[in-house]
């Protein structure tokens, strides 16, 4: 007979059970309720297969509202292999409709998976042959391409996209965040394997498509400074022709070439620059060349069959080379046009005005170097504002020591010549300066005629802006607001501004000097009849110097009075003459001549043009 | 004489055979709901992995019904033996269960790792789930046998010495197993005794024991890290997808059959894991009902130990008990993560036929104990 305790203890078994099974269960309540959400979707992220939705990109317009970068309706193809009936039909198709590796397509046609994309971007007309098909397993989903109406025009500023709809270069990588959007996707369930589960509700979240971007660049002076900047490649056989139009009150700019441009609906296939030439040598060879230009031009084409046979990574040297935008990506000895600053720097300083005599022998003697003058004979005496007009490197160089390094250090920071322009587009590049420790009294005289240092073309603008705006330094920029797909603006981008960063006396001197060198001096070829430019040549042998390799430049501004445009052409690379006032200035004289009547800028000349007028 | 001799072995069949004045037939019916709710349970965890195995969705359902059956006959022709009998058998029983346990160490058919089945002909079994029924019948008995003199630890060293091997052959391959052997054995001598002191002690060294175990063992510890950071390891990966399962259930679950976690992210889900579907397609509701259930079974058990005027029936129904109540808790507190992973079925429900035939065939000598009840004559 069981005792007493036998059943006592019993009951403490069972006590000992229930307790156990009690907390369990507040185990499980803890589980299941407190720590629920969290659990559950960690398991819906194992489970929920993603299908995204591209969402539609923001247009790019330019200032007026033209579309300059947009998109098309285009077909992403993709195979579902549980629904595949004919295997090799398919593949057959796929290959032969969308001109892909049959290997390649079979195994993604092979592969046990929900989806497996095969082409993203065809066109549909390609699309509707296969749908005609009929294949089963095989999806056409409708899509968007970024596409550009203008092809080449101002392609190294706006850039192109991705497979993806994603920015790869240019504004549309510096604006993605505007213009990408917010993806949408399909949500299925699926299991361990990674099969859909059919019965399974999708949920479906919409895309939110991408903001409208527009920017301060006017289609027609770009179209126009494109043309100009061809004609003048084609005419001296140049490496490159980069031209920057800006509004230097504000920054906006109207008008940013490099050609050659390349096409940005094709943007991975390579221009050979000679290829402008083409017209120009056969134009050549009908005014009487004999056959020997004819064999070099042979030999050209032959040169550009091995451009096809590029390897993979030369292809992509010369595809990011192209790309480049010139303006802002790279620096350049500005040479002539930098002598604005060492002027501008001996006006603030006080050491210099117009009417002090210097005197040019064609050369200066600094330490133990001697500097020679562009003009070997010496411009002789004469006063800082016909040296300006001159361009005569001994004057700047001795207002250059009159300024000492580090106040010209200081004109310098003034002018934003140590900092990036902050111009909205990517991969700016810096100055490359002297340490200001290390800047001796040859340096400092180079320095002063714009030697021995680099800056981006933008930067000298920028700095140049500030001289001629009254003393602002703005900010470069093209994106001024954005739309919403309604047309409603939805954020207006402002850009930093320094106020006085040059005393305004000081840009009044400075634009009477820039208006002489037009008017009277170096820069007479970038006169425009009716209107009042200011502007400064320049012409910078290339480093190594010695290989004939030049930069021929003119920056311009107008009307001096009120500067609403201003301008800085640069030829790289011209064959024949190569001064920048002999063929820099008359590029600019050309736009200025279009753009300032389109810009609304009224004509005022002067007492002597209307007297010619009449006469 | 012949005739005499087979009236002699109908007599002593019958002798077997005992009608008390009592069934518990609530027991049963738990019993048999359990069975039920675990065949429903493995068909919905299994179809899926039985379709892509066997190319039979219905492939586990109908091994596992097979063996149900078998073990509800068990059970009904057992629970109306006589259980005393098993007094006779329970020597014999030990000593062939430690043979078994022998056998399968030298010839057994390893599944993940652990060798725990013998194969004899197309059949597999695994004698560690015969040990726990031959454990709790033969420390009952031998309790009863020495109640007496049970504070004597010549006697303690006696009674465990059987068990003891039993359980140290088990727990080599299979720790868990072990410990709710060790337990059915430790609770047995725990109501036999009237001493706690020694009670404490015993459990005491069964601790030990267990530590040495685990520290012979490297693996186990690692199971210890894995128990405390189960997103950290590789072979967390279970027990996450089984949090994973229960935590989407949610309070009243995806509905039966809706589970998603089944679909080949919780491997062997009909197995050790199907508490976590149930879980996820029952909901917190249908887990506190499961577990309810099981609380119910154990509670009907103590009943009847409780009121059992015979000790060998009280001990061994407390055996048997603990067993299921063990197992039970074991199993629950793995899936939820509530103490580092040990593969234990759960009792009646997760897909196995030698546990379901022999967790049932315990229930038979329960209902047989029950059978002796006397109905209270107060009414």
């Amino acid at each position: 007979m069981p005792k007493t305790y036998n059943k006592k203890k019993i009951f403490v078994v069972a006590l000992g059970i229930i307790i156990a099974a009690v907390l369990l269960s507040v185990r499980l309540g803890y589980l299941m309720i407190v720590k629920s959400e969290y659990y559950l979707q960690k398991a819906e992220d194992l489970h929920d297969r993603e299908r995204s939705i591209k969402a539609k990109r923001g247009v790019i317009y330019d200032r007026n509202g033209v579309e300059l970068a947009g998109n098309k309706p285009v077909c992403s193809i993709s195979v579902i292999h549980s629904q595949i009936t004919d295997e090799n039909a398919v593949v057959k198709a796929l290959c032969t409709v969308l001109e892909l590796e049959e290997e390649e397509v079979r195994k993604k046609v092979q592969a046990n998976t929900i989806r497996e994309k095969i082409k993203s971007n065809v066109e549909k007309e390609t699309v509707d042959v296969l749908r005609e098909m009929k294949l089963d397993g095989v999806m056409i989903d409708e899509d968007y391409k970024r596409y550009y109406p203008y092809d080449s025009l101002a392609s190294k500023v706006l850039g192109f996209t991705g497979a993806d709809n994603q920015g790869i270069v240019g504004l549309e990588v510096a604006y993605e965040d505007v213009l990408a959007g917010v993806p949408g996707s399909i949500l299925t369930l699926t299991n361990a394997h990674g099969l859909e589960l059919e019965n399974e509700a999708e949920s479906r979240v919409e895309p939110i498509a991408g903001d409208n971007l527009h920017i301060s660049i006017d289609v027609n002076i770009q179209k126009y400074a494109e043309q100009v900047a061809t004609n003048v490649l084609k005419a001296k056989q140049a490496k490159q022709v980069s031209m920057v139009l800006m509004n230097p009150q504000n920054g906006e700019i109207y008008a940013m070439v490099n050609v050659p441009e390349y096409n940005l609906n094709e943007p991975y296939t390579l221009v050979d620059v000679e290829d402008l030439y083409i017209e120009n040598s056969i134009e050549k060879g009908n005014t009487g060349q004999n056959d020997v230009d004819k064999s070099e031009e042979n030999e050209n084409s032959d040169e550009k069959k091995s451009v096809n046979e590029l390897t993979s990574k030369e292809k992509q040297d010369a595809l990011n080379s192209m790309w480049r935008n010139f303006c802002i990506n790279d620096t350049y000895e500005p040479g002539s046009t930098f002598k604005l600053v060492t002027a501008t720097a001996g006006l603030e300083e006080n050491v210099v005005s117009l009417e002090d005599t210097f005197s040019c022998p064609g050369f200066r003697i600094v330490e133990d170097r001697k500097i020679r003058c562009h003009k070997v004979g010496g411009h002789g005496a004469e006063t800082f504002k016909e040296g300006f007009m001159n361009s005569c490197n001994p004057v700047f160089m001795d207002v250059g020591a009159r300024v000492g390094v580090s106040d010209m250090y200081k004109t310098y920071k003034k002018l934003g010549l140590f900092e990036k322009t902050g111009v909205d587009l990517p991969g700016e590049a810096s100055s490359i300066m002297h340490k200001q420790e290390n800047v001796q009294a040859v340096e400092l005289a180079t320095m002063s005629f714009g030697q021995s240092f680099q800056i981006t073309p933008m930067q000298l603008l920028r700095a140049a802006s500030a001289v001629v705006n009254g003393g602002t330094l703005v900010t470069p920029h093209f994106g001024m607001y954005t739309t919403d797909e309604e047309g409603k603006i939805k954020k207006e981008f402002t850009y930093s501004i320094k106020e006085n960063a040059i005393d305004k006396e000081t840009s009044e001197t400075m634009k009477v000097l820039l208006e002489s060198v037009v008017a009277e001096g170096s820069g007479n070829k970038g006169q425009v009849a009716g209107y009042r430019i200011g502007g400064k040549t320049a012409t910078s042998e290339k480093l190594p110097r010695g290989t004939g390799k030049y930069i021929s430049s003119f920056l311009g501004f107008a009307p001096v009075n009120n500067p609403q445009i201003i301008g800085l052409v640069m030829i790289d690379e011209p064959v024949g003459v190569y001064y920048g006032g002999t063929i820099a200035a008359p590029v600019m004289s050309n736009v200025f001549e279009n753009i300032l009547p389109y810009l609304g800028i009224e004509e005022s000349y002067t007492e002597m043009e209307t007297t010619e007028v009449v006469q | 004489m012949a005739k005499k001799k087979s009236g002699g072995l109908v007599q002593w069949i019958r002798k077997f055979f005992y009608k008390g004045e009592y069934f518990d037939y609530p027991l049963l019916f738990v019993t048999l709901f359990l069975v039920a709710f675990g065949l429903v349970m493995i068909y919905s965890t299994s179809s899926y992995t039985a379709e892509l195995r066997e190319g039979n969705p219905a492939y586990y359902l109908i091994r596992q019904g097979i063996f149900s059956a078998i073990g509800i006959v068990l059970m009904l022709v057992v629970s109306r033996l006589d259980y005393r009998v098993l007094k006779n058998f329970s020597l014999v029983y030990m000593y062939t269960t430690i043979v078994l346990l022998v056998a399968v160490l030298v010839m057994g058919v390893a599944t993940n790792g652990s060798v725990r089945w013998i194969q004899i002909g197309p059949l597999q079994f695994q004698p560690s789930e015969v040990a726990k029924s031959a454990i709790a019948i033969y420390t009952a008995h031998i309790c009863t046998i020495k109640a007496a003199r049970i504070r004597e630890w010549k006697i303690i060293g006696k009674i465990v010495a059987l068990p003891l091997i039993a359980v140290a052959l088990i727990a080599k391959e299979n720790l868990s197993t072990g410990i709710i052997c060790a337990a059915i054995t430790v609770v047995i001598i725990f109501v036999t005794s009237p001493n706690v002191k020694q009670f404490v002690i015993i459990g005491g060294v069964a601790v030990g024991i267990m530590g040495i175990f685990l520290g012979i063992a490297s693996y186990r510890l690692e199971r210890i890290d894995i128990w405390l950071n189960p997103e950290k390891y590789d072979k967390g990966y279970q027990t996450l997808q089984a949090l994973y399962a229960i935590g989407s259930g949610g309070l009243f679950g995806k509905g039966l059959g809706q589970s998603i976690q089944k679909l080949g992210f919780i491997p062997e889900s009909h197995n050790d894991y199907i508490f976590s579907v149930v879980c996820e397609e029952l909901g917190l509701f249908g887990a506190i009902c499961v577990i309810g259930m099981f609380v119910f079974l154990i509670w009907r058990c103590v009943i009847i130990a409780f009121n059992t005027q015979d000790l060998f029936g009280a001990l061994m129904v407390v055996g048997l008990t603990t067993h299921i109540a063990v197992q039970v808790l074991v199993n629950i507190a793995v899936v939820t993560n509530s103490i580092p992973p040990t593969g234990v079925p759960l009792p009646f429900i997760s897909y196995g036929g030698t546990a379901v035939i022999m967790v049932l065939f315990e229930m038979g000598i329960v209902l047989s104990v029950s059978r002796q009840l006397h109905v209270a004559k107060e009414y």
